[in-house]
Order: structure tokens, then C-alpha cells, then sequence
């Protein structure tokens, strides 16, 4: 807080946004209360502060009245507020020193037809905005360094393509698997759907374009042990079997893939007569024994239930698949696919559905509540359309399991500090507008690691997974708003970590200092959510602009 | 949205449309036409008195024809830029009428009847096309009676009635409710003007109408030419006020619709139309229905669908939580008929494959879960950009490479490319992104390489 | 020096990918044929899976 109030000179302008405030508000009332606020020096009404004419105006007040606190009282923040910020810098002032009311959105809009009462919101509105005005402090952006060097953490197809990406753009990448070869599942895969490439030869041209390139470093039978720093300034210690290596890193993809569920004791499953559909996969590849005549697949076993209630995307396209594989090797055999919803969505998969279906591949609805059941020599199945069980003849029967989560995602998870699900896949930042990137600046996800995805689904998340991280790469530096947390009070910090658990960016670390255990703001990684100031207890953390006194002076300038 | 409309690194041409491109990756020119708005772009400050005054009333695209606009417009309130636009097949002026309402209400003076399309010439190392798709016309099955039914709507006219800041203010009034209420309006619009009439004719003859028209029926005043008028008038304004009075009685009983019915696949995975499948319209229709729960506690909605493709992350669960928690019943089938019943009802005629029976049942409303269908002038598009289509006129790419186009150096993501949802849609911009990218920075790995 | 880029379309696919590439200092240019920005999903009301608003 300013040692001297009488230096505080504030500058209010009200907008009238052309009729949209003006015309449900009396501005000539809201003018002189502004007026007679404390600090207040200036107070202008303007037609349109965003307009060129009305940022003049603001600049020339800056200058013209020495203002050093502007208030806007116009639209809402979201719109407008970075144009108003710039524009205080412009003139000279820290665009830090400025605060917006939104007395469009929650005074004129709201109150159409109450003119007076949403005069008189707006007044506290203003009263409340100034009050905070008068405590702002300048704030400057912080930036940080990157290193130029990605690290792919899983060499599937997913991670395979994010590396290439990078190395084509110029970036270094060091791509860590913890098997003996790069390829992922490709390695296990016979033919893909629905384009029917062969998934070895596949996976032989991108390892050959992976391990040929200048830029790219690979690990295998290697696992990253130790990750610290944050955005830009990663720490990376990798085992390899050629020593430990530390790595300086900038950015990370994390494309560790999923895993295929093993049906223990689930429709007396084998591995013989009753397979999965991955051990179908490698049949298929050696070539399915002739004597071959009768299968039956089983979809959804082992998910949509309540152990694992999500359906795990690409089982149905694989069993179909699989089924014409079976019978472009045996022409003979009969192929049953006993389902409850067949996933086949968009164009291709549908394609292939309807493919399959000229192609004599026979599908019948089950009931979970009442599933197949697979006996020595066939399966039952209960036909809804024809209302009677009906007995399949099966020499091989196929369980189409989920991909489930790798053994070792909840390690990964803690490695990198960043969050899995409840079925162990990992979180994205948002479902829909942030799929893949962490809510943790500086670490992408892609392919299964993320959620069950088909070749296509896996290559296009790989690619785009190495856009969402070269950002940071091509910049060389992070920015961020000074809106963050700060440890105000650093003696009244007990180190107790509830902050660091509680905080969604991984922005806060205990670390240990002459004072003993104290909180560290990773200034770079923080979002200015303000979770850890309102949880410490202690009140030691803090977050800029909006500090507990700022809000204080607000609310009281309410309750007045 | 925003942060697209503010990035100093990304310059917005809306209200235009690509023109030519000439040239191969790494260089293409391109012409893109800016269509005219009749408003100065840098004066217009989006405030929208303009279109408060403007006196032509037009259907409003961006509520699906549910509510309307007038003739100048921003096309949807948070939309950017909220530079505002003349329709010109509508503005009165523009066609030839005495108007310019507009010009004198802009406080900015930011409109301009002259002011003319121009064109822009842009060089740029790589195209990303992402035209987007269109809502496919449920008109084309006959059996679904879209165009006759009122109370049939599709998906994306359901949401905008779901919508606060839709034409019913997210209630979920009823299409043939709505009109009802908007015959009322009218009906008393012309009451009142009736009204004002006659109360003028009772206070220069200091009578009221009933009773000077009750003698005047009984044979009185036959031959005075004033009130001979002014019988007339009454009677025409009772010839109003009975069926307002029926309408009235009508409205009364009106509720918003509580018992919901979704179509599945009306336009997928149909030899007629288009044999793929839409892949996010079960999920569209299971959140309609919740948020339509959420409006109205009492709400039941049956989804009826071949199968319900619930694939994607958190999809399933959220399919059950839907049928837990919002009266959500999936009802396995395909939909034979939509007939109307007694109070504009949809009857929907199903047949019950889990019973093997043929079965009716009566709703207050059915939202169809049309088919995304490729976008109209995207041949167009494709010629213009040059760009190769599949069969269905989505961009081709493969399952290897999937957003590049025929042509190196032109990308697709989106809808364009295939039919999906956002969290796809937006993955595989990204993808895009990274493959136009790999040619716009293609100059400094030279410089870097030469360095070197 | 970077080559600008061409964004056809200013739905959500559009709009992503010159967020990208604007981010990476690339210079996009953005074509919408319709008077804004936004495309179906400023249509929608809310979203799935999450129930949020789509603007």
C-alpha cells in the first residue's frame, strides 16, 4: 500500500457504450458520485471507451491529469480489458494500475426496466472498483528462458510421429522407450483397419525415419527416473543401458500408450481356444490354421461394466476388422460378432462395417444381463430378434478386451506430476478444448496414454501433441501475465504443502530453505487461480491484484 | 473466439471468401474477396443501436429460423468481430426504398451504403481448409414429416431453444405453441388498433359500442352514415376478438415440452442419403436431453438409435449418468414414422426390437439427430483450392497421413475432413497446425542450415 | 522470417489451428465467409461431456 493517499490520483471513465448502458442508466448521477469518491482527481463520460476516440481520451487524462489509477466502468472484462491494459501502458502508466466495472453485463443489461436500481448497483459497482483501484500495485510480465529440446516419453506410433514432427521442424527431441524396440503395439499388430496396412511395415519405415534423423536422440530399454524444473527448464535424469543420462528439456510429450486388458477366469479364456483379440492379431500375422471354420467373437468383455464402465473405442473397428481378415485367410469359416452397440463410428469404420456385412461376417445383438455364454464346443446366445437361444459352433472364440491403462501410468503420473483418471489414462487440461495438453504448462499428452485410439486417431493426436508443444520451442521463451501467486508473507509459511496438493498447474513446490520448509511459486507454471491463497491458512500466499487487502477494501467500500 | 479475435499474430477476414489460389507449397497466392457490410469496419463499435431502430424484421440464421433479426445485424450477440452487416437482399435502402434508420441512429456514423467489396491478395507457405459441415434437411424424409410437424425440429434448432440466449429464452416452448402465441400478438396488435378507433367513435357519440350496437341491430340509426361506419368497425372488431378469445383459452393450457423424443441416425448410416455414421449425434442428443432435464425437472426423453455410439472419453459413463439421473430411456431401434396426433403431438412408430413389437407412443416434441452432411460449395471450394474430395465430397486424406489433403501443402481438419466431435476437432487442428507449420518455418531451417 | 499461413473456416477446427500457429509466430490469416467467428459450436448451448458452455 502506498505510503503517501494523497498521491493517488484516479481517473474514472464511464462508458456509455452507445445506448447499451446509457440508455437504462443515469449516467449524469453515476458521473457526479464517481466525482466525490476518495482518490478520485477525474471523471469522464465517453460515448465509446473502446473506440479510437475514447482510448485517446483515457491516454490523454494519463497525461494530461497525471492520472496514475484508471478505472473503466463499461463492459465486461473478457472483451475489453487487455485493450484498456495496453492502452494504460501506452501512456506511461503500469497497465497493472488499472481496474475494470462491468457495468454493462450487471447493472444495464440485468436491469432494463429498473433504471434507478441499476443506477444504483452501478454506483457500488464503481465504489467498490476504485477502492481496489487505489491499492493496485505495478506488476511486470515475468519470462523465462526455454530450452530448444523436447522429450517423447513412449515410442508407440503416437510418439514416433510427435518425434518426427519436432525433428522436421528443427527441434531436437530425445525419445525414450522402456522396450527393446521402438513400434508400440504396431509390433503386435497384423493388418491395420480399415485401409488394411501392414502394421510391421509400418512400423519399420517410421523407426527407420526416427533413428535416422540428425535430431533425434532415441533411448531404448530406457525409463526416465527423475523429472524436475518446469516449463522451458526441465531436468530430466534417464536409465539407459548405457548409463544415466541428465538431460536439459523444454517441453515434454508423455505417449506411453494403453495396454491390452487380459480376460483372467472371463468366458473361460485360455489362450488356446479362447483368445483376444491382440493374440488374434498374432494368428493372424503367422497365418490362421485351416482347420479354422467356426469363430465367435465376444465384444465388451471386461468394460462397459461396473469394474470399468467406459467402452473403449476401438475394439468393435478391430473384431471387424479381423473378422474379413479371417475370412480373406479362410474362406470358409463362418464368423459370428456377438455385440451390444457396434462403435463404428464415423466414415471409414461404417465403411468397413457395411463391407463386412457383404462379406458374411454375422452379427448378433446380446444383452449384458443376460451375455453369451462359451461352451466346449460352441456359444450360446440369446437372439433378441428371434427371441430364442441359438447355439454357434466355435472352434475359436475371440474376447474383445479393452485397452486399458499401462502398469506403469500412476508412476509416469508422479514423475511428471500430472494427474490420471480413474481408469489410470491421463487427464487432459480439458476434455474438449485442451485434449491434448496438460492443465500443467509445458507437458502434452497423445495417442492411448490419453484414451484408446486407432492409427489414424493416434498419428493425428501425435502431430498435434508436437504443435500444442513447439509453441514454447518456436517462442524460445514463456511469458505469462503477473496475475500469479506470490508468498507475501514468507515467516508466516509453515511449508505444510496443503497448497502443493491442492494446486491443479503444479505450480507450487515445497523447498527447503535457512527459514526451514517453505512454499516456492513456480512463477511460470502458475495461472493465478488463487487455490493456494484461498486455502493457506496461514495467509502467506498471496495473488497479485488480487490480494486479500485489495478485496477487503472492496467489500468494505460495498458494505459503506 | 476471443482470443482469435485479439492475437496480433492472426488477422480476421470475415465476411469473405476465397477466391483463387494459385501456386504450390511453400508459395500460394490467394485472392479472398471481402464482402461488403455496408459498415466501416474501424468506426463500427458493435454497441447494436443500429439494428434496435432498423425497421425490417428477417428470420435469424444463427437461431435457425426460430427468432428473428432485422436487416442490419451482428450475427450473433458474442460473435467477432461485432462489426455489424447490412443484409443487402433485405436493407430497404439498398433496395431501392427510403430508409437509412440505421445511418442516422449510428452515434459512430460507421455506416456506409457505398462502400464496396474489395479484394485482398495474400501469399501465404501452406492452407489449412476447415470449411466446417452443414446440418443435413430432415425434409428429404418423407416418412419423418419434418416440413409438416411443427413439434419435429432438429438437433441444432433444439439447441438454440435450449439456449438462454436463444428465441425462447431456453425454455422449451413448443414450435406449434410458439405460433399460437405469436397469432395472439397479432390478433391483439389489431385489437388494440380496433380498440383505439372505437374509443374515439364512443366518446364523440358518448355511447359505448355495445350498447349503440345492440340498438343499431334492433333496427336504430339505419340511415346516419357515421354510425353506419362505426357498426362496421365493431363488428370486424368482434369478428377478432372471439378467436383471440379461443386462442387465449388455448394458450392457457400450454406447458413447455416435457416429454422428448431423439431420432438417431436420421440421415446416417441411410442408403438413401448418406450410409456413414455422423459419429457425434448420440452424444448430441444424450446431452439435449440432460440439459433439457435440467430445465425441467419432469422431463422424460426416449433416445431411440440403432446402436448408441457412446465412444468417446467419458462418453459411456456419461450415457448411463444420463439415464440414471435425467429420465434418459435408450430404446434400441429405427425410427418407421412420425405422425401428428391430437395437440400437435409427434407420434413416433417404432418397432421394439428387444419385444419383436411394432409400437406407437405419443410425445410432446422429436429432435431429430441429423446427419452431418458435407458442407454446400465445399466442390467449390475443393476447385478453388484444389484439393481432391471422396466420395462423399468430405476432403480425402488416409488413415497415415490424416490431415493432408491431395495437394502438398494444403491441410483439412474438422469436419471438413470427416464428420466428429470438438475434442477431435480440435486435436486434429492442432495436427494441422503442425503440418503447416513444417512449411512456414521451412525458411529459417534454411537460414539455420546455411548457418551452419 | 516465417511463410504466413491460409485458415479457411473460423469454426472450432479453424479457429484452433491459427490459435497454434499464431502462437508459434506464424502469421495466419483467417477467412470466415459468415459475419463472425465461431461457427456451430457458438451455436450450442452447452457441450458434452462436460455440460460447459460452448462460446
Amino acid at each position: 500500500m502506498p505510503d503517501k493517499k494523497e498521491d493517488i490520483r484516479i481517473g474514472v471513465f464511464l462508458c456509455h457504450c452507445g445506448s447499451n448502458i446509457a440508455g437504462y442508466l443515469n449516467m449524469e448521477e453515476l458521473e457526479e458520485f464517481s466525482k466525490k469518491l476518495p482518490h478520485v482527481t477525474f471523471v469522464q463520460r465517453n460515448l465509446y471507451s473502446c473506440s479510437e476516440g475514447g482510448i485517446n481520451e483515457i491516454k490523454k487524462g494519463i497525461k494530461e491529469q497525471n492520472l496514475n489509477r484508471v478505472v473503466v466502468a463499461s463492459c465486461t472484462p473478457r472483451t475489453h480489458e487487455p485493450l484498456f491494459r495496453s492502452s494504460c501502458g501506452e501512456a506511461g502508466l503500469n497497465p497493472y494500475l488499472f481496474e475494470m466495472v462491468n457495468i454493462r453485463d450487471q447493472c444495464s443489461w440485468v436491469h432494463m426496466q429498473e433504471k434507478e436500481d441499476g443506477t444504483t448497483k452501478a454506483k457500488d459497482l464503481i465504489r467498490m472498483g476504485v477502492a481496489k483501484a487505489a491499492l493496485l500495485e505495478p506488476q511486470e510480465p515475468i519470462m523465462s528462458e526455454v530450452q530448444i529440446r523436447a522429450l517423447v516419453i513412449g515410442g508407440g506410433i503416437a510418439g514416433m510421429t510427435a518425434t518426427l514432427a519436432f525433428a522436421n521442424r528443427g527441434y531436437e527431441v530425445v525419445l525414450v522407450e522402456k522396450e527393446e524396440a521402438l513400434g508400440g503395439m504396431l509390433n503386435h499388430l497384423s493388418k491395420l483397419g480399415p485401409t488394411m496396412t501392414d502394421a510391421s511395415a509400418l512400423a519399420e519405415e517410421k523407426v527407420r525415419a526416427v533413428t535416422g534423423h540428425s535430431k533425434i536422440t532415441v533411448f531404448t530399454k530406457a525409463k526416465v527416473t527423475l523429472v524436475q524444473g518446469f516449463i522451458g527448464k526441465y531436468k530430466v535424469d534417464i536409465e539407459t543401458e548405457s548409463g544415466n543420462k541428465n538431460i536439459d528439456i523444454g517441453v515434454i510429450v508423455v505417449a506411453t500408450g494403453g495396454r491390452a486388458f487380459v480376460p483372467e477366469g472371463l468366458y473361460g479364456y485360455d489362450g488356446k481356444r479362447v483368445i483376444t483379440q491382440l493374440e488374434l492379431e498374432v494368428l493372424l500375422k503367422n497365418g490362421l490354421a485351416s482347420a479354422i471354420k467356426n469363430v465367435v467373437m465376444i465384444q465388451c468383455v471386461g468394460s462397459r461394466n461396473e469394474e470399468r464402465p467406459y467402452c473403449s473405442r476401438i475394439c468393435c473397428q478391430t473384431a471387424v476388422k479381423n473378422a474379413m481378415l479371417i475370412r480373406e485367410q479362410n474362406p470358409d469359416a463362418k464368423v459370428s460378432i456377438l455385440y451390444r452397440d457396434m462403435q463404428m463410428y464415423g466414415v471409414e469404420n461404417e465403411e468397413m462395417f457395411r463391407d463386412s456385412k457383404v462379406k458374411r461376417v454375422r452379427y448378433i445383438n446380446y444383452d449384458p444381463a443376460n451375455p453369451p455364454e462359451v461352451e466346449p464346443d460352441n456359444v450360446r446366445v440369446y437372439h433378441a430378434l428371434l427371441g430364442r437361444d441359438m447355439d454357434l459352433a466355435a472352434d475359436l472364440v475371440v474376447l474383445s478386451t479393452p485397452i486399458v491403462a499401462q502398469d506403469d501410468a500412476n508412476v509416469v503420473s508422479q514423475l511428471l506430476r500430472v494427474p490420471i483418471d480413474e481408469n489410470g489414462f491421463f487427464m487432459e487440461g480439458h476434455v474438449k478444448l485442451k485434449p491434448l495438453d496438460f492443465a500443467t504448462s509445458g507437458i502434452f499428452l497423445c495417442g492411448s496414454a490419453r484414451f484408446p485410439a486407432n492409427i489414424r486417431e493416434a498419428v493425428a493426436q501425435g502431430l498435434g501433441a508436437a504443435s500444442r508443444a513447439s509453441i514454447p520451442l518456436a517462442k524460445g521463451s514463456v511469458v505469462v501475465e503477473p496475475i500469479i501467486s506470490v508468498l507475501a508473507n514468507e515467516d508466516a509459511c509453515r511449508g505444510c504443502g496443503l497448497c502443493v496438493a491442492l494446486c491443479p498447474y503444479g505450480a507450487l513446490e515445497i523447498q527447503n530453505t535457512e527459514k526451514g520448509r517453505k512454499v516456492h511459486v513456480i512463477d511460470v507454471a502458475c495461472k493465478g487461480c488463487g487455490v493456494c491463497a484461498a486455502t493457506c491458512y496461514q495467509h502467506a500466499l498471496s495473488i497479485n491484484s488480487f490480494t486479500d487487502k485489495q478485496i477487503e477494501a472492496q467489500v468494505e467500500a460495498f458494505l459503506n | 473466439m476471443l482470443d482469435v479475435g485479439r492475437h496480433p499474430n492472426i488477422e480476421l477476414l470475415a465476411y469473405s471468401e476465397v477466391e483463387n489460389v494459385e501456386g504450390e507449397a511453400g508459395d500460394f497466392k490467394v485472392t479472398v474477396r471481402r464482402k461488403t457490410r455496408y459498415v466501416e469496419e474501424d468506426k463500427c463499435t458493435g454497441c447494436g443501436a443500429c439494428a434496435e431502430k432498423c425497421p425490417t424484421v428477417v428470420p435469424d440464421a444463427f437461431n435457425e429460423g426460430l427468432g428473428d433479426r432485422r436487416a442490419i445485424y451482428s450475427y450473433f450477440a458474442q460473435g467477432i468481430p461485432s462489426t455489424h452487416t447490412i443484409d443487402p437482399d433485405h436493407c430497404r435502402q439498398l433496395n431501392g426504398k427510403k430508409c437509412g434508420i440505421c445511418a442516422k441512429t449510428c452515434q459512430a456514423e460507421a455506416i456506409n451504403f457505398d462502400k464496396e467489396d474489395r479484394i485482398v491478395e495474400l501469399n501465404v507457405g501452406a492452407i489449412i481448409v476447415a470449411a466446417g459441415y452443414d446440418v443435413f434437411d430432415p425434409g428429404r424424409i418423407p416418412e419423418y414429416r419434418y416440413n409438416e410437424i411443427p413439434n419435429v425440429v432438429t438437433a441444432i434448432e433444439f439447441e438454440r431453444l435450449l439456449s438462454a440466449s436463444g428465441p425462447t429464452g431456453g425454455h422449451m416452448d413448443r414450435p406449434s405453441d410458439r405460433a399460437v402465441v405469436a397469432e395472439i400478438e397479432a390478433l391483439e396488435k389489431k385489437v388494440r388498433k380496433s380498440q383505439k378507433a372505437l374509443d374515439k367513435l364512443e366518446e364523440k357519440f358518448n355511447e359505448p359500442s355495445a350498447a349503440f350496437y345492440k340498438k343499431f341491430q334492433a333496427g336504430q340509426y339505419q340511415d346516419d352514415e357515421d354510425r353506419q361506419k362505426w357498426a362496421d368497425k365493431y363488428a370486424a372488431h368482434l369478428a377478432v376478438i372471439e378467436p383471440l378469445e379461443e386462442l387465449k383459452k388455448k394458450a392457457a393450457g400450454f406447458t413447455v415440452a416435457k416429454r422428448l423424443a431423439f431420432i438417431q441416425c436420421v440421415g446416417s448410416r441411410d442408403f438413401r442419403f448418406y450410409p456413414f455414421c455422423s459419429g457425434y449425434c448420440c452424444m448430441h442428443s444424450i446431452k439435449e436431453a440432460m440439459i433439457a432435464h435440467e430445465h425441467e425437472p419432469e422431463t422424460t426423453s426416449s433416445i431411440f438409435g440403432m446402436d448408441i455410439r457412446a465412444v468417446g472419453k467419458g462418453f459411456e459413463e456419461y450415457k448411463i449418468r444420463g439415464g440414471n439421473n435425467s429420465n434418459i430411456t435408450y430404446v434400441r431401434g429405427r425410427v418407421a414414422e412420425i405422425t401428428e396426433g391430437p395437440n400437435n403431438n409427434p407420434i413416433v412408430t417404432y418397432e421394439d426390437t428387444r419385444e419383436r413389437k411394432v409400437k406407437s407412443q405419443e410425445f410432446d416434441m422429436v429432435v431429430l439427430a441429423t446427419a452431418c452432411a458435407p458442407i454446400k460449395g465445399i466442390a467449390a471450394l475443393a476447385k478453388t483450392v484444389g484439393v481432391e474430395l471422396d466420395k462423399y465430397n468430405f476432403i480425402k486424406t488416409s488413415s497415415l497421413s490424416p490431415v493432408d489433403t491431395t495437394t502438398p501443402g494444403i491441410f483439412v481438419c474438422g469436419c471438413a475432413e470427416s464428420p466428429m466431435d470438438v475434442p477431435e476437432s480440435v486435436a486434429q487442428a492442432s495436427s494441422a497446425a503442425e503440418r503447416a507449420a513444417e512449411i512456414a518455418f521451412q525458411p529459417e531451417l534454411e537460414k539455420e542450415k546455411a548457418v551452419a | 522470417m516465417t511463410k504466413d499461413v491460409l485458415v479457411i473456416g473460423g469454426g472450432i477446427a479453424g479457429m484452433q489451428a491459427s490459435l497454434d500457429l499464431g502462437d508459434m509466430g506464424i502469421k495466419v490469416h483467417l477467412v470466415e465467409k459468415l459475419p463472425s467467428i465461431g461457427g456451430k459450436m457458438a451455436q450450442l448451448d452447452k457441450t458434452f461431456p462436460t455440460n460447459d458452455c460452448a462460446i
